[in-house]
């Protein structure tokens, strides 16, 4: 058919930027990772090794860890930010003085750049001269000291995350909750259903594509947190905050040991597609059947 | 079951007033039906009757109980609406069980319940399907099954048939006067067929621009309407008007110039008023006024035929085949004792 051959002509720039710029390295990735190559250590050579590296990443301590700790730190952050996100939609939709004022000053947070986020953040929470300590040890007698407490540190990227990325949750969710049509609530109204029960089996499941579409997006940016991280606690103390991105940045490329830093980004992107199907699997499949 | 009634109600939003005093007793187990034309206010009032919309002025009761001030959930009614509202997400079993899952009634009672709403209306084959999959006289067949299942004190109907094919609307229509002979729970009905209300209701309220016009027995509406507007409204094809005045004591005057037969009446002659009759109260024969033919529409059962008067022109629904050709006159006859005379100012009853 002509206009079949017309539709891939035009496609193909599309086709081919996509597989210079995305397709391409990918696959260099994944070749890379099979072998062991440090072009400025001992042997510059890439030699083949099999799945020598992804046995090395099994056995890799500091890997290891920081796979964790992102992990918890993508599920705290995540989580928090759907709760506080839907409770601000909410709110929003409600009347109240000033409610076009709040919610276009809300989203301020997401214009600004991560780097820029990391940095204010640092100054807020430095020991002694940060705001947040000052006032924490003046008011409550707290000491917050980011630099030594691996918790306190971990709280504030948490934290930092949060602040920086629960407007876009509002904001999904709030159009989520304006696009329903209101008769299947007074429906439920009459049906007999409390607020608790409304929320549990109207709202939630009629919102359920926009919150996992939300979770989704937001999961795969936490598990990729490189640069307010870096700013904020330098993946430290220790490597309390060290998470994936800022692991194979900090330790990995510094040895400029290519192979094993391909191998632990393939891991990477296997593990959020995995998380991501499960998700999908578990919450989407099943319930969309109605949508 | 519980009676309701309506006093004095108003409904503003903002500073638009939409109802202006609004009474209704609705006796218990009754079947009353609101109608009138679009916008009058007749869902407003339903919803205010379930509660999903604040009464700005008045009281609602139902079962001798104010409610005001009641949640809907704690009204014990069951609203079927117009636009059906049905839970995209929910099955339709779970859609017709849910108010019962809420109440916490044990899977047993819920399965039985809906299967006998969904044997009443035929929706047993469709039971596991989502509102998007059917069409929509089976949603609003749905919406109807979630009442039935709920088994209220009170019904309230919105348009429960506005979508449904002429076939079904009358097997519908037929379903829920049974059901509502088998339940004798009080039902209110909104709908802007005037032939639903004259079927199904044991009361009809017809509603205009937020007042009520008249309130009454189906028959008495059609036998004595209270103004032109009740008059035009209930019957149908409907009633002609002719404008006019008294010419003397049982002779009427047309503007367009024809004379016809006046019932006695308390109008003195000369006084301007409009003279009501129905199509089917006229008929073709010896003695009657002359008419020009300018259209007939044959149903088969009988014939409609539209003609002019003068200038006026009358409508008239007869039983025999007419083969006149239009133009041609015709005598139309008018029992005085059938026609209908109204104020030429207000238009009220005289
Ligand atoms: N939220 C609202 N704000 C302002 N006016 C409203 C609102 N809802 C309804 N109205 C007005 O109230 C009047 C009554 O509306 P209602 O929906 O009760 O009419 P209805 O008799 O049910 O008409 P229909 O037969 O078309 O359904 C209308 O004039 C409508 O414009
Ligand atoms: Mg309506």
């Amino acid at each position: 058919m002509r206009s079949n051959k017309v539709g891939w002509l035009l496609l193909t720039p599309t086709l081919l930027l996509l597989g210079v710029f995305g397709i391409l390295p990918f696959i260099y990735v994944l070749f890379l990772s099979f072998h062991q190559w440090n072009p400025f250590g001992a042997s510059p050579d890439r030699i083949f090794i099999w799945g020598n590296n992804f046995r090395r990443l099994v056995f890799d301590g500091e890997f290891l860890l920081s796979i964790w700790v992102t992990l918890k730190f993508a599920f705290f952050a995540v989580f928090s930010e759907i709760v506080i996100g839907y409770l601000l939609a909410q709110l929003f939709m409600r009347e109240f003085p000033g409610r076009a004022v709040f919610r276009t000053i809300h989203t301020l947070p997401l214009i600004v750049a991560p780097i820029v986020v990391g940095s204010v953040w640092r100054l807020m929470t430095t020991p002694s001269i940060g705001i947040i300590p000052y006032y924490a040890n003046q008011l409550f007698g707290i000491d917050i000291n980011i630099g030594r407490d691996a918790g306190t540190a971990f709280m504030f990227t948490v934290i930092m995350d949060i602040w920086h990325w629960t407007p876009l949750v509002t904001l999904t969710l709030l159009a989520a909750l304006l696009s329903l049509p209101k008769e299947p609530f007074e429906q439920a109204q009459i049906d007999g259903a409390s607020r608790a029960q409304i929320f549990w089996h109207i709202t939630l499941p009629m919102i359920r594509p926009a919150i996992l579409a939300t979770v989704f997006i937001r999961l795969m940016d936490a598990l990729r947190t490189v640069d307010e991280v870096w700013m904020l606690t330098g993946g430290g103390p220790g490597a309390a905050t060290r998470y994936i991105g800022l692991h194979i940045w900090k330790v990995v490329f510094p040895k400029t040991d290519y192979g094993y830093g391909s191998a632990i980004s393939v891991i990477v992107l296997y593990l959020t597609l995995v998380m991501c199907w499960m998700l999908y699997v578990g919450l989407v499949a099943p319930r969309n059947k109605g949508n | 079951m519980a009676e309701v009634t309506v006093r004095n109600v108003k409904k503003r939003y903002g500073t638009v007033q939409v109802m202006h005093g609004v009474s209704v007793d609705i006796e218990d187990g009754q079947f009353v039906v609101l109608v009138g034309p679009s916008g009058c206010g007749k869902s407003t009032l339903l919803r205010m009757i379930a509660g999903l919309e604040q009464i700005s002025e008045g009281q609602i009761s139902i079962g001798g109980r104010v409610v005001n001030d009641v949640m809907p959930k704690d009204r014990d009614i069951a609203m079927v609406f117009q636009s059906y509202a049905l839970y995209p997400h929910k099955t339709v079993a779970e859609n017709m069980g849910f108010a019962l899952k809420i109440k916490g009634a044990p899977k047993s009672e819920i399965d039985a319940k809906v299967q006998k709403a969904a044997s009443i209306l035929d929706l047993g084959h469709l039971l596991d399907r989502y509102p998007k999959q059917l069409s929509g006289g089976q949603r609003q067949r749905v919406a109807m099954g979630r009442a039935i299942v709920r088994d209220p004190a009170v019904f309230l109907f919105d348009e429960p048939l506005s979508n449904l094919d002429a076939k079904l609307r009358v097997a519908m229509r037929v379903e829920i006067k049974e059901l509502h002979q088998r339940l004798g729970t009080t039902i209110v009905y909104v709908t802007h067929d005037q032939i639903e209300a004259m079927t199904m209701a044991d009361k009809i309220v017809v509603m205009r621009d937020g007042r009520v016009e008249q309130i009454g027995a189906p028959l008495e509406l059609y036998d004595h309407p209270s103004n032109t507007f009740v008059a035009g409204f209930i019957g149908s094809p409907a009633m002609n008007f002719i404008k006019g005045k008294v010419e003397a004591p049982g002779t009427f005057l047309a503007e367009g110039g024809a004379r016809l037969p006046l019932p006695e009446v308390s109008a003195e002659a000369g006084r301007p008023i409009v003279y009501g009759i129905r199509p089917e109260h006229i008929d073709i024969g010896e003695g009657g006024v002359a008419a020009r033919v300018s259209v007939l529409e044959p149903t088969g059962s009988e014939t409609q035929v539209f003609a002019r008067l003068g200038t006026d022109s009358i409508d008239a629904v007869v039983k025999d085949r007419l083969t006149v050709q239009p133009g041609t006159e015709i005598p139309l006859r008018i029992d005085p004792r059938r026609v209908h005379v109204f104020d030429g100012a207000s238009g009220a009853r005289i």
